[in-house]
């Protein structure tokens, strides 16, 4: 268990090098400018030539990396138009914000971490809830309900439905508050009233796929002998789909899970822009169309560690719902 | 049956999207009249600049008034400030040394702020300007406001940390643009930049090696809000801005909510301009236009106490404007800002090429591309007709879609092969689509080539730019030709890259006439500045003058004194209250 | 950020209840019949796959058919009607514009007919979906296969770029590297043709979406490799081609095929999410991403607008994803209802 759990970690470490290796080599070698927005009306080259050498952009870019790297892991000196002294994580100042990229993020991410969590609980129930009775009802009209459900869903995309929503719930019925972000730890009513629309539409679009993944999962469970077998045994119904089913038919559920929460706490773009929520993934829009490059760096950085996070957690799971996968 | 709960599913959008597409639209009432005439002066008797002022109508004390916006302020740092939400925020905890008594209908009169004049032209050459301070006017913590204050906050606009903010005052002062190296802030943090100097604690004095009869109005941009040397945090100012006006900052989550609590120790009496109605400003950052506006239209809570910053998108003008319930809330002004195609004129140089270009331009396709009369009106000048001695004229009358034949007898039976460069965002690119029509249908070929929409203004921006035309916009510093005409059309001014003359236009006699109007009293700039527009359109037709915008804003149903400013086109809040 | 949430599931789906089932069919048949046979008699019966199939082959027909239909139709996808509009820029007359001419409205602001734009984008669309589906579905074999059969370093290595690449934000990435990617290929003064954006798009599809093929054919190849069949060719000195394509991709060709057409649909909602950010197709070249992206600010006062390219999203999308699921249905017995 300890041997796997080093050997993931170190292969998920690998990975994470190489992403901020490519992503940095990709960034800050586009054509682009850092300093442009720096004078709106009046900008003289002569002042933009040295406040791009102060800034570095004029070194070799492996000597910019190993920069960027030391202060993720040590802090650096930025200098007194960035800020001054940046501690660790350092991930450099953003002149788009005026701010140091930590604190930006230390901002954003309890949004996304909002938007996400929830909407991914909801999910899961609603979806496995959906898909197990509609195996455990199969061809009942139950089951074709969730079915058409899980489709319709699955067809749909969130800037449609959440465009159609906020219209109707909220600027013509006015049943939910305008979406917007209130801190757990301020208003629990507010955090809640604020997301419920992101949550709920997050869920509808993807617990579509849920259904689908855990019906089919359970029906070819159901099939399976030893389930028969704990039947056969007397078993009471609750007691054999809830403890030995459900259980073997959840791993699938688990790895796209997984995967699906590490994307989309990387920033969950369309929804943010659909209901107007400032999280990681708008700041990662907003950071691309302001040429920000140490934004970008930072959210390309964390949505990449968030999904091999996930990846390692998943690993981590299947041992502990799936008796039949032994750790190597 | 799956099919059938997903039809079901199918019908529900259908019904919800097609409620309300039932009726005709016969286009009635969807004209908007926003003419009206600028009148700028600056103030001559020393009363204009005494506060208090005058009450607004109606207003009260109390309540929270509440600002919503897109996208956070860019810098609340005064000596940083220059974006235009920046500069209709600073006024609420920022004073200057001069500053716009406006009536939001194009009234001007520019008084002292905190000076007790709008400035005293010492010898009448615009070489020396001497400021007289107020009695009684002070920080946010109860000290004094004196002229070494107001010194040290244009001393450290030097300092290249600092950047984003005006360089009028400091490129005067230092006769170069390389300001911040004629004078190192860092080293000389005691002293002050050369010219500058205050005498006394009621004396501010600037002398200039060049006439710069602008100054009264450069000192109106926030460059010269005081401060205290040891107030100065460097860039964490923007965090915190340290207040002499009547709010100051309570709370500033950056990026999301900006609060700003009443000022105790501003006074009333020395402020010419500014009220203190509402306890609270609340700035709220992040939804989007469409969002904002809905959320004003719906007028819910708090929200009835709102404004949304940004302008009635033009997907929701018909909504709006076709509103007999919500005419009362809304606000319809034109604004400085001006936008122009510009033509490179180092590439394009066949003056019968660019006067072609002035005659096929059709206006009016234009408006409707780009969102309907509320959006934008068309201009056919240089100077936008909110700019002190404008004269309304037009060099290449064509109506209002164009004369496509009398553009066509220009070029002469040829077809020149022009590339269009544009930024890909929607707004540019909907511009791009438009005139590569219209233009094409007047016997140009017109490549269209999209820059990225963050490197677009800098790429234009460089005097070997590739491209023949581009969208260009300019929005005054000051509702004056000098800050229009000369920086846009000075040919002696091109330089590698940052050029504000994207024409790179340049003619010697043109380059002679700004000289000889620069050095004129300000008053008597505006017929001249009026009568070169006309004609460096007749003679060179630099550019084609497309379109202003125009400021449509819709604010909630307690929301009381929001104005258009005359002078920046956008929300004024020094009247604003909240109604009971 | 995965391109879509429905392509990674469905491929999930598949492989958990795939293994082996290219014999399993067997068992039912009286006669004698391939599987293929059986599945082609399975999917004939089902009359919401054949609804479907009738949606998809009316679709495609349409987006072949573009030239004969605006040759009929009389206007071109550019074309400007902006007398039609009134002051604000919106379609005079009822519900968008609609008349005999323009049987969809007119766009508000460029005043373009939105029919045949429509008709255009959904060929745009259809190109793009089916050429980034063929695409990631033969590297995704390619790489599955070699990685399944061969295992050990190469296994490992195909794994790794695997997870990497699943690591990397793919909306973030697309929107920054898109609109540079133009400014490697074209001079400054060159108009960047539709064909070439049209081809970025795809390859940014092709780059990430492979992992998931990928990853399901290595599992259907890693099922097969120890069976006797596979053994006794081996044995029998066959080389790695024949081995591959001969050997193990005729077996795990049926989930291969759900997968594709899953994938489709998820590549076209994927060209609107990339549209809604910013990134794809300039306005210039009809496509329904773009389309719908511009038409949703105008819900509340152009509701037509959003309609028709709405509704006709949901049923091309809707109609494969009952297809696919359809397909799975026939082709794996053991799931079907």
């Amino acid at each position: 268990m300890a041997r796997f759990l080093v050997k993931r970690l170190l292969s998920a470490g690998l990975t994470l090098f190489a992403v901020s290796v490519f992503s940095f080599l990709m960034f800050f070698a586009l054509p682009r400018d850092p300093v442009s927005g720096m004078c709106p009306k009046n900008c003289n080259p002569e002042r933009l030539e040295r406040v791009r050498q102060e800034l570095g952009l004029r070194d070799p870019l492996i000597s910019q990396y190993a920069g960027y790297m030391k202060g993720i892991f040590t802090g650096r000196d930025l200098g007194s138009a960035q800020g001054g002294r940046c501690d660790a994580p350092c991930l450099g100042w953003s002149y788009a914000n005026n701010e140091a990229v930590s604190d930006t993020l230390a901002r954003v991410l309890p949004v996304t971490l909002s938007i996400v969590i929830p909407a991914a609980i909801l999910w899961l129930l609603l979806g496995v809830g959906l898909g197990m009775v509609s195996a455990l009802r199969r061809g009942t009209w139950l089951d074709r309900v969730a079915i058409g459900f899980s489709l319709t869903g699955a067809s749909l995309q969130i800037y449609f439905v959440g465009a159609v929503l906020l219209l109707v719930l909220v600027y013509n019925l006015r049943l939910l508050p305008v979406p917007s972000y209130t801190s757990l730890f301020d208003s629990p009513a507010k955090w809640a009233s604020g997301l419920v629309l992101a949550w709920v539409a997050l869920a509808f679009l993807y617990s579509a796929i849920y259904a689908r993944l855990s019906r089919a999962q359970m029906l070819e469970t159901l099939s399976e002998d030893y389930v028969r077998t704990a039947r056969a045994k007397g078993l009471t119904k609750p007691k054999v789909y809830g403890r030995h089913a459900l259980r073997a038919a959840i791993t699938p559920v688990v790895t796209i899970a997984g995967l699906d929460v590490g994307g989309a706490l990387g920033g969950t773009v369309i929804t943010e822009t659909t209901f107007g929520i400032q999280g990681l993934g708008r700041t990662a829009v907003n950071a691309v169309s302001d040429g920000d490059l140490p934004t970008i760096m930072a959210t390309v950085l964390i949505a990449a560690v968030f999904v091999v996070l996930a990846n390692v957690v998943v690993d981590l799971l299947y041992a502990v719902i799936d008796p039949r996968v032994r750790l190597r | 049956m799956r099919p059938r709960a997903a039809v079901a599913a199918g019908g529900a959008i259908a019904l919800v999207v097609t409620l309300g597409a039932c009726s005709e639209n016969t286009g009635d009432g969807t004209t908007v009249d926003n003419t009206r005439q600028q009148t700028g002066v600056i103030a001559t008797d020393p009363k204009d600049s005494l506060g208090p002022a005058a009450e607004v109508a109606g207003a009260q004390k109390g309540g929270t008034f509440t600002i919503i916006r897109e996208t956070p302020i860019s810098h609340l740092d005064p000596q940083r400030t220059y974006s235009f939400a920046g500069l209709m925020a600073n006024p609420l905890f920022s004073r200057y040394l001069t500053t716009w008594k406006d009536d939001g209908k194009g009234g001007l009169v520019l008084v002292g702020d905190l000076a007790e004049t709008p400035g005293t032209n010492v010898n009448s050459d615009c070489k020396v300007w001497e400021f007289k301070i107020k009695d009684g006017v002070k920080f946010e913590d109860g000290t004094p406001i004196t002229s070494k204050e107001i010194a040290y906050g244009i001393a450290r606009s030097f300092n290249p940390d600092l950047a984003g903010g005006p360089t009028y005052v400091q490129e005067w002062l230092a006769d170069s643009p390389e300001y911040d190296t004629k004078w190192d802030f860092k080293k000389n943090q005691t002293s002050l930049p050369p010219g500058l100097t205050a005498p006394d604690p009621k004396t501010l004095r600037f002398e200039f090696a060049k006439p710069r009869c602008d100054l009264p109005f450069a000192v109106s941009l926030p460059t010269s809000a005081p401060l205290k040397a040891d107030k100065d945090t460097g860039v964490n100012l923007d965090q915190r801005p340290f207040s002499s006006g009547p709010y100051k900052v309570a709370k500033n989550q950056a990026g999301v909510q900006l609060t700003l609590d009443r000022n105790p120790h501003w006074d009333a009496a020395t402020d010419p301009v500014r009220h203190q109605y509402p306890d609270q400003f609340v700035w709220s950052f992040g939804p989007t236009a469409d969002a904002a506006n809905n959320r004003v239209i719906a007028d819910n809570g708090a929200d009835q106490s709102a404004v949304a910053f940004n302008y009635v998108p033009s997907s929701l003008v018909a909504k709006v404007a076709q509103d007999a319930a919500l005419k009362s809330r809304t606000i319809l002004s034109p604004t400085p800002s001006a936008n122009q195609l510009v033509i490179n004129n180092q590439r394009v140089t066949d003056l019968k090429i660019r006067q072609a270009l002035n005659y096929a331009i059709d206006r009016d396709g234009l408006i409707k591309a780009v969102g309907g009369q509320t959006v934008a009106q068309p201009m056919t000048t240089l100077m936008p007709s909110s700019t002190i001695g404008y004269e309304a004229y037009d060099a290449y009358p064509a109506g209002a879609n164009g004369n496509v034949d009398k553009a066509k007898e220009l070029l002469g039976g040829k077809t020149p092969e022009l590339v269009l460069g544009v930024a890909d965002n929607t707004g540019e690119q909907k511009i791009a689509i438009q005139l590569k029509g219209n233009l094409e249908r007047a016997g140009f070929k017109i490549t269209v080539r999209n820059i990225p929409d963050d490197a677009k203004l800098d790429e234009v921006k460089k005097k070997n730019n590739p491209w023949d035309l581009y969208i260009g916009n300019w929005a005054a510093d000051w509702p004056s030709g000098a800050s229009i005409l000369p920086v846009l059309y000075d040919g002696r001014s091109i330089k590698a890259e940052g050029n504000s003359n994207s024409a790179f236009f340049n003619d010697p006699a043109i380059n002679a006439e700004f000289d000889r109007i620069l050095a004129l009293e300000p008053t008597k700039q505006g017929p001249e500045w009026a009568k070169l527009d006309q004609k460096i359109m007749k003679e060179h037709a630099p550019v084609v003058p497309l379109y202003v915008d125009v400021a449509y804003l819709v604010h909630g149903s307690k929301a009381g004194g929001v104005f258009i400013s005359s002078v920046f086109g956008y929300p004024s809040f020094v009247n604003a209250h909240v109604k009971k | 950020m995965s391109l879509s949430p429905v392509e990674g599931v469905a491929l999930a789906e598949i492989e958990s209840t795939g293994d082996g089932d290219g014999d399993a069919p067997k068992a039912k048949g009286f006669v004698g019949r391939s599987p293929g046979q059986l599945a082609w008699v399975r999917l004939r019966r089902d009359r919401t796959a054949m609804i479907s199939a009738a949606m998809l082959v009316f679709f495609v027909l349409l987006a072949f058919a573009v030239p004969l239909i605006q040759a009929l139709y009389g206007v071109g996808p550019r074309e400007q009607f902006q007398d039609r509009l009134d002051g604000f820029g919106m379609p005079l007359g009822y519900a968008g514009g609609i008349t005999g001419e323009h049987w969809f409205g007119l766009e508000p602001g460029l005043g373009r007919d939105i029919f045949i734009r429509m008709v255009h984008g959904l060929r745009t669309s259809l190109f793009i979906a089916f050429a980034a589906a063929v695409i990631t579905a033969a590297l995704g074999i390619l790489l599955g296969t070699l990685a399944g059969y061969l295992g050990g370093w190469i296994d490992a290595v195909i794994n790794w770029i695997t997870d990497l690449t699943l690591a990397m934000p793919f909306l973030i990435i697309a929107l920054a590297l898109t609109p540079t990617v133009a400014l490697r290929f074209y001079g400054q003064r060159e108009a960047v043709p539709p064909a070439f954006q049209i081809g970025v798009l795809i390859s940014i599809f092709a780059l990430f979406g492979w992992t998931s093929t990928a990853r399901l054919v290595r599992g259907q190849v890693i099922a097969l490799r120890e069976r006797e069949f596979v053994e006794a060719a081996r044995a029998s000195g066959a080389g790695l081609g024949h081995m591959l394509f001969r050997q193990l991709l005729p077996n795990i060709w049926a989930p291969i095929l759900v997968s594709f057409s899953l994938a489709v649909p998820s590549y076209i909602t994927s060209e609107a999410a990339l549209s809604f950010i910013g990134v794809g197709l300039t306005d210039e070249t009809p496509s329904f991403g773009r389309m719908i992206y511009r038409s949703l600010d105008y819900l509340q006062t152009d509701p037509s607008y959003v309609f028709f390219p709405g509704i006709t999203i949901f049923a091309l999308v809707l109609a494969f994803n009952l297809f696919g699921d359809a397909l799975r249905d026939a082709l794996d017995p053991k799931s079907s209802r």
